[in-house]
């Protein structure tokens, strides 16, 4: 093998490190959805199909109900549009990284974009080791286990719907994962202010269906948090009293 | 859900909702230099993953149930997020952090 594919191979390996601690996260919530598919009404096969092609727990639970109740194709795409929309802001926030690449990559890198796997990503871009020309290699490492993690997990839960408990809150292991996720990045004044406003208007926007809330409360983080990191070094300057 | 007439139906559906995620993350990656966002807001992008991760972290543990706000110190979710929160102060490793907030919540659950 060439030095080049060694190196790519060893940043896929690291890739694929880097999400370990928190697959059992994305594991739960895998399991969960699969249960949740079964039991709103789908059966086996289709409920595989969806998960091996949809591959977005939230738009899919949010699609069941409308499944169930016969509404017509345009409501559940609009409803799995609105659900699916904070992958705008991720998709343009990873424009940058990989514009370089050929098309039919990028369009692969985005298939297997999810939560964990963009927020892993961009953590490890901004620390600056990642050598830029085997970003995507990293980043198909941590798309790659999150997305067996993820398959096997949901497959095993609509395979085993009956066996397995509702009750137990086990999807509740998936929010800790974002926490363990969330925690290190909020060491920054505009990074906390960013993520207080964006939690702030989450809860106010709550009753707004589909997680629109959700892509509004983070756009408003977004601003405050630039808006912050504007603010620091005019107020410094102020200060010392430089011209 | 046997009937063909449904599967069909069925099968319209599940390819809908794949393109409508298939787009939506491939939107500005697929775009290219075509669709871009000014150099600023590209900047500013850098805040998302903190914002949007807060953004369903938060509501997640604070409005379990019925949708209302539940701040009581005797809620399950808040107890569980402010265990694996103060692991994460303490040290920085996920699992443990994972073990501590289902350990905290589950407790609570059955305790309280």
């Amino acid at each position: 093998m060439t030095p080049l594919a060694l190196e790519r191979r060893a940043e896929f390996r690291a890739g694929q490190r880097a999400i370990l601690p928190s697959l059992p996260g994305a594991a739960a919530w895998g399991l969960v959805s699969g249960v949740a598919m079964v039991k709103g009404g789908l059966s086996v096969p289709w409920a595989i199909l969806m998960s091996l092609t949809v591959y977005a727990g939230s738009a899919q639970l949010a699609a069941l109900p409308l499944i169930a109740t016969g509404m017509p194709l345009w409501v559940i795409v609009a409803t799995g549009l609105a659900t699916n929309l904070r992958f705008v802001i991720y998709s343009a926030a990873l424009r940058p990284y990989f514009a370089e690449l050929a098309a039919r990559r990028r369009a692969a890198l985005g298939f297997f974009m999810t939560d964990f796997t963009f927020t892993l990503f961009m953590r490890h871009a901004q620390e600056g080791t990642l050598p830029p020309q085997h970003r995507d290699a990293w980043f198909s490492g941590v798309c790659a286990n999150n997305w067996i993690t993820w398959q096997t997990s949901a497959i095993t839960g609509i395979v085993a719907a009956s066996y397995i408990p509702t009750d137990w809150g086990l999807e509740f292991t998936g929010t800790l994962a974002l926490i363990a996720l969330v925690g290190p990045a909020l060491t920054t004044r505009p990074a906390i202010v960013g993520g207080a406003v964006s939690a702030v208007v989450a809860l106010l926007a709550h009753p707004i269906p589909y997680r629109l809330g959700l892509f509004v409360a983070a756009i408003a983080g977004i601003v405050a948090a630039t808006l912050a990191d504007r603010w620091q070094p005019a107020v410094s300057t102020r200060e010392t009293g430089s011209p | 859900m046997n009937d063909p007439v449904a599967g069909i139906a069925l099968a319209a559906v599940i390819v809908g909702l794949a393109l409508s995620t298939f787009v939506t993350r491939t939107s500005f990656l697929l775009a290219g230099g075509r669709l871009r966002l000014n150099h600023r807001i590209e900047t500013a992008l850098r805040f998302a993953p903190v914002c949007t991760l807060m953004a369903i972290i938060v509501p997640d543990v604070l409005l379990h149930g019925q949708g209302s706000i539940d701040f009581s110190p005797l809620n399950p979710r808040l107890i569980g997020g402010v265990a694996s929160a103060l692991w994460l102060c303490w040290s920085r490793g996920i699992l443990g952090c994972l073990a501590t907030g289902m350990i905290a919540y589950s407790l609570s659950r059955v305790l309280l």
